[in-house]
């Protein structure tokens, strides 16, 4: 069976044993603040100083920052030059090259979109590195989301390995019967088809006969189900959240408002 | 039928089903095509298909999943990008309720509808979260009005005006083929078989 498509790193760590909602909120609350809290160097303020050490403290601080760099750098790099020499908002020119110049209010919106942007990966990838998604899940379900949208949810995350294991399979079957993969664009083009199509009607096929089958497995009941997965949380992280809630809202206003 | 019939019918367990399936087809093949470098995305196949076979909130619902699947599992700057995508289920759904995916040019006209919503939409968070310039390829385009004094606003439409269309009609193109090679009684099992 495919593993699950997941980002988690199983550690036993503080951070991994809080409520996964209380992870859920404090990361939008992050990414909220960060994309409208005051101030230039909120951002990375909130990235260095809140995210890094709560990493730290999960146990997770170098995967934390082996990702972050990865998922981020090429971005960051690509936004960071396009931006300071292409913002039209740019006065005091630094440098000139031919018809390029690169002007100073360009490179701070450029490092703040860019912190922006670091910090809004940093808060997902905290929450994802330290909470498994069917924890997630049980936790959200019991506190009222649609059973039917946590279906989706996890058996999105199951299909999507399995369908890439199949995709590599009828790849390497057409490709002994002879397709050409590599080649000229013309080419590669021409050989989509003889691979998505199987793959695609392969997959549809089956929706039907799961279908039949969480039918028969009362998937409409109204009853509530029992979960066998139990998720702990305390009165403490309630307050928290609501907490963070209402730091989030006072933030966004301050930042609005200037 | 009232409107909370009507969705209720919509999201039927087929449809509950289908969707997974057509977030990985998004998924899938978003990437089999980013891999091969063209100019094109194709990660919205299977927006629109759901949102052709069980009605455009099932559609809307599949595109801002997939966004957020996306988001999770491998690159998360394309969290911000869900409105989009929320609209191109929600356009196909409509376009197909009033008939516009029963034949090919019919469907071309549909991909052009869609391509116009999601280049509004899109614009509006370029400009907002980016100051209109993005790591696709899309961006030197803008990069080149811009520095030629056209606003920011102007630069991002125009550059999605052009590369959009291309994008959703093979899309609703290739989604509509996949419909055609159902057999018509699987068809009949979604909510919405009517619209094909």
């Amino acid at each position: 069976m495919a593993d699950q498509l997941s980002l988690y790193v199983d550690r036993a760590s503080p951070l991994h044993r809080l409520n996964p909602l209380t992870k859920l909120v404090l990361s939008f609350s992050l990414v909220l603040i960060g994309f409208l809290g005051p101030g230039y160097w909120l951002p990375t303020i909130l990235f260095v100083g809140i995210l890094i050490p709560l990493s730290f403290w999960g146990n997770i601080g170098n995967e934390f920052l082996q990702r972050a760099v990865r998922l981020i750098l090429p971005l960051v790099l690509f936004l960071f030059v396009m931006q300071s020499l292409f913002y039209p908002g740019g006065r005091t020119v630094l440098v000139r090259i031919w018809i390029i110049s690169l002007k100073l209010e360009s490179i701070q919106f450029a490092y703040l979109t860019a912190t922006r942007i670091l910090n809004m990966v940093g808060a997902f990838l905290l929450l994802l590195l330290s909470t498994h998604p069917s924890t997630l899940m049980t936790d959200l379900t019991r506190r009222g989301l649609p059973p039917a949208l946590t279906y989706i949810l996890v058996s999105t995350l199951q299909i999507i390995p399995q369908m890439r294991n199949k995709a590599n399979t009828i790849i390497d079957a057409q490709r002994s019967r002879g397709l050409e993969t590599q080649g000229s664009v013309w080419a590669r083009i021409g050989a989509l088809f003889p691979l998505v199509g199987p793959l695609v009607f392969g997959s549809l096929v089956d929706v039907e006969e799961r279908a039949i089958a969480i039918e028969a497995r009362a998937f409409k009941a109204k009853r509530v189900k029992t979960s066998l997965r139990e998720v702990p949380d305390s009165t403490l992280q309630r307050q928290v959240r609501w907490g963070l809630g209402l730091l989030t809202l006072v933030l966004i206003g301050i930042g609005l408002w200037r | 039928m009232s409107f909370s019939e009507r969705l209720k019918e919509d999201f039927s367990t087929m449809t509950l089903v289908l969707i997974p399936v057509a977030i990985a087809i998004n998924v899938v093949i978003g990437q089999i095509v980013s891999l091969l470098k063209l100019p094109v995305y194709l990660d919205s196949i299977g927006t629109v298909l759901v949102g052709v076979l069980a009605g455009p909130w099932a559609g809307a619902l599949t595109g801002t999943l997939s966004n957020i699947v996306w988001g999770l599992t491998i690159d998360p700057n394309a969290f911000p990008w869900f409105p989009v995508a929320f609209f191109i289920g929600l356009t196909a759904g409509i376009c197909a309720r009033y008939g516009l995916f029963k034949t090919w040019w019919k469907v071309v006209i549909t991909g052009i509808i869609i391509a116009f919503v999601a280049a509004i939409i899109s614009a509006f968070i370029n400009v907002w979260l980016y100051g209109g310039i993005t790591a696709s390829g899309s961006s030197f385009l803008t990069a080149y009005l811009l520095a030629s004094g056209r606003g920011v606003i102007e630069s991002v439409l125009a550059t999605n005006f052009i590369f959009e269309p291309i994008d959703k009609v093979a899309t609703s193109l290739l989604a509509w083929f996949i419909i055609k090679g159902l057999s018509v009684r699987y068809i009949s099992r979604f909510p919405r078989a009517e619209n094909v």
